[in-house]
């Protein structure tokens, strides 16, 4: 009971702080509905060939999803470890009875169900510009768990940083290879082969995978491949990165 | 008793940089204990030892009791040196987050009124001024009624107005039996608020003691310092040393009582002065002192730690 009150309390301070900023509000909620009405919309995708933007637009799906699952935790995880330590507010909660893992369960909760809603928006919004893909209930489990998994790593960035400053260049310093290079917005052809295998190595291509296998189908790419098993490595990957993340936080000097 | 706060021969290391040099020191359930020393001293890295967020390099520290990793958090205040709460949440919200940490908490809007602020005020933190946002962060460590509450600078920033505010509801706290730790760079601060006062100096604690002992020991004399250009060589004899600082010469030990024989004297033998000022010595004398020459403390007879 107390353990749950102490993330609620957290998780609501953290909702708070967030909905009064209009720049993150907007960078969560209006920047990748940007991207798709300029690329969805206004340059229509699906030219051919096997250069950017050459698949119908239903093969972007999973990227238009990435942008939101990947780089909003990123960012606002990394940055928010960085404040927290630099305005000694770790210090404070280590004096309370909260734990370290406590905190980042509140803050990726509060990600989680942000990035849910601009999931749901970014979906309705390529559904309105024409883009074929099927509402598949892998959705949620994905969405969920990438989430989950990106603010791991955020917290991972954001203790590692030196400043908020840093953690935003670190976020998109690791966001915008990861974005393209994890089977998004290039398809794998487009890829010398001799590079292909190392975009498994991004914890992003399972998301794309499964997502564009469970909404795109016939369009299933790399390895494990089914949709069930990219979901297995995701969840694998999430647990690791949170951990990770919340063994990182530095909550105490050391 | 036990104490709660106990330090034995904690060393710290920040690189080369000696933080902590064998540090010693027990507070009392009840007590009023005032940290200070100059910036660098190693304040905030005691409290943050004794606090339990940071482990020290050598030495021991007891919190309620326990090492601080495994205190009872629950009983536990704190407001951390440089506090910069989420700005974008009003007062009493900010106050309700912290509230919502603790299992038994008590009402934020308590909690504000008793710092003097207002919990209907809707303004978000970030647009507080200087003193109501400290006014809250002290709310905000007291959520869970503390038994033990470490404050580092809490009235740094803040005008004089504010400070003794908070002053106030320190000494409340006092008054009811909360134990605080409290680290100052306001000597009039520690004066008024401690029951004992500890200096810190280059990471050693150089003595404590009683505000009232330490300044007895360590503070000087009394003296009247009188406006003139007159040589001390030329004052007739006065009972007293006399000693030129800058404009004015020091007539040293000369009690209140005295003043008047003292500017009659001077009158009587036709030595000109522009104004007469009695000083009496306090913790600021004492911190001067020990800060810039921390080994005046070892030869004297107050409680020597270091």
């Amino acid at each position: 009971m107390s353990r749950s009150s102490r993330v609620v309390a957290e998780a609501r301070a953290a909702y708070k702080s967030f909905v009064r900023r209009r720049v993150a509000v907007f960078f969560t909620f209006f920047f990748p509905i940007l991207l798709i009405v300029i690329f969805a919309g206004l340059v229509r995708t699906g030219g051919g060939g096997t250069g950017l933007f050459s698949q119908p637009p239903g093969y972007y799906v999973p990227a238009y999803l990435a942008v939101v699952v990947l780089f909003t935790p990123l960012s606002r995880v990394g940055s928010e470890v960085a404040r927290f330590r630099e305005g000694n507010r770790f210090e404070k909660l280590a004096a309370s009875p909260m734990r370290r893992w406590e905190w980042l369960v509140a803050q990726t909760a509060v990600n989680t169900a942000l990035i849910a809603l601009a999931c749901a928006a970014l979906l309705a919004l390529l559904a309105a510009t024409g883009a074929q893909f099927r509402l598949s209930p892998w959705l949620v489990p994905f969405v969920l768990t990438g989430s989950v998994l990106f603010c791991g790593i955020g917290a991972v960035l954001g203790a590692l940083a030196d400043s908020q400053d840093g953690a935003i260049t670190a976020s998109n310093g690791v966001a915008l290879p990861l974005l393209f290079l994890s089977n998004t917005f290039l398809s794998p052809a487009s890829l010398p082969a001799w590079f292909r295998p190392v975009t498994d190595l991004s914890p992003l291509s399972y998301f794309a995978y499964g997502v564009r296998a469970a909404t795109y189908p016939g369009n299933h790419a790399g390895w494990p491949g089914s949709v069930g098993a990219d979901y297995a490595v995701l969840c694998v990957l999430a647990v690791v990165a949170f951990a990770l993340g919340a063994w990182l936080i530095p909550w105490t000097e050391r | 008793m036990a104490p709660v706060v106990v330090a034995e021969d904690v060393h710290e290391r920040y690189g080369d940089t000696v933080a902590l040099d064998g540090v010693s020191l027990a507070v009392e359930a009840g007590e009023v204990f005032a940290l200070i020393g100059p910036n660098g001293a190693g304040k905030t890295t005691l409290t943050r030892c004794l606090t339990g967020t940071r482990t020290p390099d050598g030495g021991r520290v007891e919190l309620l009791g326990d090492p601080p990793a495994d205190a009872a958090k629950e009983r536990l205040g704190l407001l951390p040196q440089d506090f910069d709460p989420p700005d974008r949440l009003t007062a009493r919200e900010l106050v309700a987050y912290y509230a919502g940490l603790y299992d038994d908490a008590r009402d934020p809007a308590d909690l504000l009124r008793t710092v003097g602020m207002d919990p209907a005020v809707d303004t978000w933190y970030g647009d507080l001024s200087g003193g109501e946002q400290r006014r809250t962060c002290v709310a905000a460590s007291l959520a869970n009624d503390p038994d033990v509450l470490f404050v580092d600078e809490p009235t740094t920033g803040i005008d004089p107005a504010g400070r003794r505010a908070l002053w106030d509801v320190f000494e409340d706290l006092a008054d009811a039996g909360t134990t605080v730790f409290l680290t100052t760079h306001y000597m009039a601060e520690a004066e008024r608020l401690a029951d004992r006062v500890g200096l810190l100096a280059d990471g050693a604690l150089v003595a404590t003691g009683t505000p009232a002992d330490l300044i007895a020991d360590y503070g000087g004399e009394q003296y009247l310092a009188v406006e003139t250009d007159a040589d001390a060589a030329s004052l007739p004899d006065l009972g007293y040393e006399v000693t030129r600082a800058g404009d004015e010469l020091r007539v040293v030990g000369v009690p209140p009582e005295a003043i008047g024989d003292v500017a009659a004297e001077l009158d009587a033998n036709g030595v000109p002065f522009d104004a007469l000022s009695w000083t009496e010595p306090d913790l600021e004398d004492v911190y001067l002192r020990l800060a810039e020459d921390p080994s005046a403390a070892e030869t004297d007879d107050v409680e020597v730690v270091a």
